[in-house]
């Protein structure tokens, strides 16, 4: 068994720690809530180890110098919640077409618009696939525990140098805000597990940073260290150019579909709750999860066997589990606090349109009860 | 030990928030689990606030307090009072700031209502209203017999400035001392 510690904290507080844990040296960002104490916590703990914090003057801004950070060579951080993510869209895509690596929290709270600032949504689900416009291929994972603010967090830096692009952490606020025991891997432990991004170490004149194999993203080496490169949100070439070369546009971005898509194995990543023996099949995320785990317990006291398939990477999402598992339960029941957004995920991988939903766009979280009823009238 | 809930409500602003971190610390650390959760609305200022709080020697999964299951609440504003009050188990316990809520007859039958004028007692008595969020703790510990006191005083003392630590125990002490007057007087009826 690997290292552990005991905290006693909250979600965003537990993001935070483990932004600064797994090497993260720069945040960018714009206080919002539910999300802000990610950045009052780094903002105390980035001067301690030699990093910087900066608020900058709004959103657009923060990911722009989060951005900047990352072309620079180092871990970065930018936090915020839905109505961020929509002012942070367009630098987003310019950060997936250039390949920037840098580490997205979201918070999520009731919305559209500026919505429910203090209460809990899970209503940036389908944002987080497709923030800005263009074809690229998302990665989100989603914390279901107070543990997972902190593990996911750390896996995201890890993933987002791998695969050179944005990665989406989405938090809510009952996680964000909730207060309680974690039980991580120690610093120790994460320092030892990270993977930082590839660099081109040959003779700085035959460095090509986009002429990579169609399974993977660009190497960028840190911007002013000699190795030179253009940076642009257009069709570019091996050397960052612009073209509008027939055969270069198209290999861009089925390059940046296929360096994701053939490497599912690495990001992929679901937690199966009394599922083994069980004959109703609930299939929810995030904060979500844990009135669902509740709701299971309460219902196998009662002779009902549920049990929960928690997706933990949200984009790409588990599509050969989740096919398998549509063959196998007859019931299936998708909860979240959205409209459906990740229901009709489930009904696409599932192959399926008879699965049943449990919504709720009030700002309420569900309760157990919520969900036991639910099963029952199934 | 079977599930503790409890409710600390009021408005935003008032500082109930802390008294809930404290005892799910103190809990953990006695090697239990605890959750503390807070919900409040978009104001500031003034927007009923509450804060849940559930200890188990148990893995604690869904992190609010379920209505109909709250063992204790404690409230200080009218309006979160009115809000709130139903979620408490028939026959369980609830103090309130008897400058500042006013249960009726009818909550009076229901449920074990002791008013303890925690606010004047922070503020007067111990000099800084913000200590009333360790007044509240002392009440809810001492109604409750939740944690081992000793553990609770020592978490509370961790978690605020050294330069208030005197002010804090005071409003400790002032705490357990008009809890359990109330509860030789009983509640309120």
């Amino acid at each position: 068994m690997s290292a552990t510690r005991e905290i006693i904290s909250s979600g965003n507080d537990l993001a935070a720690i483990a932004a600064v844990d797994a090497g993260c040296m720069f945040f960018g960002g714009y206080p919002i809530t539910p999300s802000s104490e990610v950045m009052h916590t780094i903002s105390d703990l980035l001067p301690k180890v030699g990093g910087t914090a900066i608020q900058m003057e709004d959103e657009i801004a923060g990911v722009a110098a989060a951005i900047g950070a990352g072309m620079a060579g180092v871990r970065t951080l930018t936090a915020t919640s839905g109505p961020g993510i929509s002012l942070k869209a367009e630098n987003l895509g310019l950060a997936q077409m250039a390949e920037v690596p840098l580490v997205v929290v979201n918070v999520m709270r009731g919305g559209p618009s500026t919505g429910l600032p203090t209460r809990v949504s899970q209503g940036d689900i389908a944002q987080a696939k497709n923030p800005s416009h263009g074809d690229y291929k998302s990665i989100t994972v989603c914390a279901g525990t107070l543990a997972e603010c902190y593990t996911e967090t750390v896996r995201a830096f890890n993933l987002a140098d791998r695969f050179m692009q944005p990665v989406f952490v989405l938090l809510d606020e009952t996680l964000g805000h909730m207060h309680g025991k974690a039980v991580i891997p120690t610093a120790e432990e994460v320092k030892a597990g990270i993977k930082p991004r590839k660099k081109f170490e040959g003779d700085p004149s035959e460095y090509r940073p986009y002429d990579v194999p169609q399974d993977q993203p660009a190497v960028l080496n840190p911007m002013f260290t000699g190795y030179r490169y253009h940076f642009t949100g257009l069709h570019h070439d091996a050397m960052g150019f612009p073209t509008e070369e027939i055969e270069t546009c198209r290999k861009l971005i089925d390059r940046l579909f296929r360096k994701v898509d053939e490497h599912r194995d690495e990001i992929e990543s679901n937690e199966e709750y009394m599922l083994d023996d069980a004959e109703i099949l609930l299939v929810g995320y995030g904060s979500a999860s844990l009135a669902i785990k509740e709701a299971v317990n309460v219902l196998r006291e009662q002779g009902i066997k549920a049990g929960l398939f928690r997706p933990i990477t949200i984009w790409p999402s588990p599509e050969e589990r989740l096919f398998e598992l549509g063959q196998k339960f007859d019931k299936v029941l998708v909860v979240e606090l959205n409209q459906g957004q990740y229901l009709e995920e489930v009904q696409r991988c599932m192959g399926r349109r008879d699965i049943e939903k449990l919504t709720k766009t009030n700002g309420r979280p569900f309760s157990p009860a919520d969900i036991i009823e639910k099963v029952k009238e199934l | 030990m079977s599930r503790i809930v409890m409710r600390f409500t009021g408005v935003g602003g008032q500082g109930v928030l802390l008294a809930g971190e404290i005892f799910a610390a103190a809990k953990i650390k006695g090697g239990g689990y605890g959750v503390k959760t807070a919900t409040y609305t978009s104001q500031v200022r003034g927007g009923p606030t509450v804060v849940d709080i559930q200890l188990d020697d148990e893995e604690i999964w869904y992190p609010y307090a379920i209505d109909g299951q709250i063992n204790f609440m404690l409230s200080v504003a009218d309006v979160s009072f009115q809000l709130f009050k139903d979620g408490v188990k028939e026959g369980g316990t609830i103090v309130v700031e008897p400058n500042l809520v006013h249960p009726t007859e009818e909550d009076k039958k229901k449920w074990n209502i002791y008013e303890i004028p925690i606010i004047t007692i922070a503020k007067e008595e111990v000099g800084n209203v913000i200590t009333q969020s360790v007044v509240a703790l002392a009440i809810a510990n001492t109604m409750m017999n939740a944690i081992d006191e000793d553990l609770l005083i020592e978490t509370m003392l961790s978690k605020v400035p050294k330069k208030v630590h005197e002010a804090n125990l005071k409003a400790y002490e002032l705490g357990k001392k008009y809890a359990l007057e109330a509860l030789e007087k009983g509640p309120s009826k």
